[in-house]
């Protein structure tokens, strides 16, 4: 039996686009073969072990019937990573949290919508204990590899907590807001070389938030910089939309001690 | 050595002559701003430009650098010290005091070598300002509006020509091979005399009282209700200390390759703005207030760098004015730190 830690990869509701970042990363880093043995990973392989000790969950839960295969996959797994937004953040199926659920099934299947089971999405560490997370929409591969080092030395991944201005800064990037458009890079979670802005375009929060985000003056700054209320909500609830209900029901969750 | 012209027409032959001995960096424009970055040809860059986004700091101490390689197999470790001759074009006057600052900081008690190899393969070239750069400059407030004596070669935009004059052996080093210099005639200085005398009231003076009352000011202000209104509005974004030339705050990581056996050791920007700045081993952050870090960076730029360097921290080049979206400035806050002092009275509420 190889002494290589064994790492199999599941998803939910979810594009896979994080799982084809990964193949992508098997191609920058193909060393990263050399230290793991892959034994589940649908979107590069045929086999099918169930025999892992570090599970990578891809996706939302998002149906009851999501919520035993989750815990089956904790059952076995010694560690579990959340990959990519959806499974972080609950990702952009949460954006349906916020409307009927009704109206949102019958707009999607039509005369079908009862054939199909859902409830708000959730992401995974809703719904299980989860020991790490690999923000983005899709990952960044470079993350991806450096969180993999970090478990294969038994250190827990750190992901950065400050907010993507400072990387955006520091690629010396002419700021989107002087370019005249608006980005949530102020409240955002770094991690991601700030790869948006530097292409031109406004960081969507795929990341989730920093902890201790100022929500209420970066509205601010939105709406001095001509985005109206629906538009503020719409960029606010595209990734974001289960952190910023949970901070509501928590009684807004921005604590700042005066001094 | 004599002051020298060197002809605006020749500025590409110079730019050429230096890239045969150096790497050639300069102010280019960029989506209306200007980066500091490489140039091989003179239509690639503007002396003339308002600021950058990043001072030239830059290439003393980058953003992100390797500090060192290691083995933990072998227990090697080996320091990574490198980066090429470079001539720095178009410096202000204010990133010239910035940088006198930081020569100062960073030889003082644990020099840092980095900066060192840095700063003896750097040639400065700095330009006299002639005109306020933005809204949120106020260098003429802040005594940084005439370079300190550690410019290399200092240039003064003359019209058709720059008059150029030499600080150091490294900036005379620039000049032979370029045919098209010469040395100062009498009409050259009444020229360069004329244009030093108009510009000084072009510059407002934008602080409400003198510059030597700053730090003060600040002791005087440090239970000041001002932190609290900044601390509200401040989204702890960071962008003010890493567009500032004064900062020089870093966080050191290291990284291993995927045989876990080597790898090597960096460092990277870090700011006193951010939440977990001052996360201590334990997980006691003391300064978890956003007010409290606001404070804290004013009172690095108008009080703990003069008493610990004699040197103000700020050098109103305005870069973190500009920057800042909820439009936290030094000039507003100093002159608001004032007026409560002054007239307790009439306090009104910090920017309108």
């Amino acid at each position: 039996m190889s002494a290589k830690p064994k790492i199999a990869f599941y998803e939910f509701t979810s594009c896979e686009g994080c799982q084809l970042t990964v193949v992508d990363s098997l191609q920058l880093y193909p060393e990263l073969l050399e230290a793991v043995d892959i034994v589940r990973f649908r979107e590069a392989m045929s086999e099918m072990g169930d025999d892992y000790a570090i599970a990578f969950i891809e996706g939302s839960c998002s149906r009851p019937s999501d919520e035993a295969p989750i815990k089956a996959i904790r059952e076995k797994a010694a560690l579990v990573v959340a990959l990519g937004a959806c499974a972080h953040l609950g990702g952009i199926n949460t954006i349906r949290n916020r409307h009927d659920l009704g109206e949102v099934r019958r707009f999607v299947y039509g005369d079908k919508a009862e054939w199909y089971d859902t409830y708000p999405a959730r992401p995974i560490s809703a719904v299980i204990k989860v020991d790490a997370a690999i923000p983005g929409c899709p990952i960044d591969r470079h993350e991806f590899v450096r969180t993999v080092k970090r478990l294969l030395q038994g250190r827990a991944p750190e992901l950065p907590d400050h907010p993507l201005c400072v990387e955006c800064k520091l690629k010396e990037n002419v700021c989107l807001y002087l370019r005249g458009t608006t980005c949530l890079g102020p409240i955002v979670r770094a991690g991601c070389d700030a790869i948006c802005p530097t292409y031109g375009d406004s960081c969507e929060g795929c990341r989730g938030l920093v902890p201790n985000p100022n929500i209420e003056h970066l509205k601010e700054v939105l709406t001095e910089h001509g985005l109206s209320v629906d538009q503020t909500l719409a960029k606010m609830t595209q990734f974001l939309t289960y952190q910023v209900m949970e901070m509501e029901a928590a009684g807004h969750g921005d604590p700042q001690p005066a001094h | 050595m004599n002051p020298m012209i060197i002809p605006k027409a020749a500025l590409d032959d110079w730019v050429r002559l230096l890239r045969s001995s150096y790497r050639v960096v300069a102010p280019r424009p960029l989506h209306g701003q200007h980066v500091f970055g490489e140039v091989g040809s003179a239509s690639e860059f503007d002396l003339g430009y308002p600021t950058s986004v990043l001072p030239p700091k830059k290439y003393l101490f980058p953003a992100r650098e390797d500090l060192l390689k290691f083995r933990t197999d072998a227990q090697q470790v080996e320091a990574t010290i490198d980066g090429p001759r470079t001539v720095v074009l178009g410096v202000h006057t204010c990133d010239m005091h910035a940088m006198q600052l930081l020569d100062r900081v960073m030889a003082t008690g644990y020099s840092d070598q980095h900066y060192l190899a840095h700063r003896n393969k750097t040639t400065l070239v700095s330009v006299e300002c002639l005109k306020p750069c933005t809204a949120g400059s106020f260098c003429k407030s802040m005594g940084t509006l005439s370079t300190p004596e550690v410019f290399d070669l200092h240039l003064t935009d003359l019209g058709d020509a720059y008059a150029a004059e030499v600080g150091s052996d490294r900036g005379a080093a620039l000049l032979p091979g370029l045919k098209a210099a010469r040395p100062f005639a009498d009409k050259d200085t009444a020229r360069l005399n004329r244009v030093m005398s108009e510009k000084w009231p072009r510059f407002p003076l934008r602080l409400e009282f003198d510059v030597t009352e700053l730090p003060s000011l600040l002791s005087t202000s440090y239970d000041s209700e001002l932190w609290k209104e900044l601390g509200e509005r401040c989204l702890a974004c960071a962008m003010c200390t890493n567009v500032c030339p004064t900062c020089y705050c870093f966080n050191v990581m290291d990284e291993v390759d995927l045989t876990l056996k080597s790898g090597k050791r960096l460092r990277e920007w870090d700011s006193c703005q951010l939440d977990k700045f001052a996360t201590v081993a334990g997980g006691h952050n003391f300064r978890t207030a956003r007010a409290a870090r606001q404070r804290h960076r004013f009172f690095r730029k108008g009080k703990y760098q003069t008493d610990a360097f004699g040197l103000l921290g700020c050098v109103g080049c305005g870069r973190c004015a500009e920057a800042c979206l909820v439009h936290i400035t030094p000039v507003d806050t100093f002159n608001e730190l004032y007026r409560r002092q002054h007239q307790p009275a009439a306090a009104t509420p910090q920017g309108g």
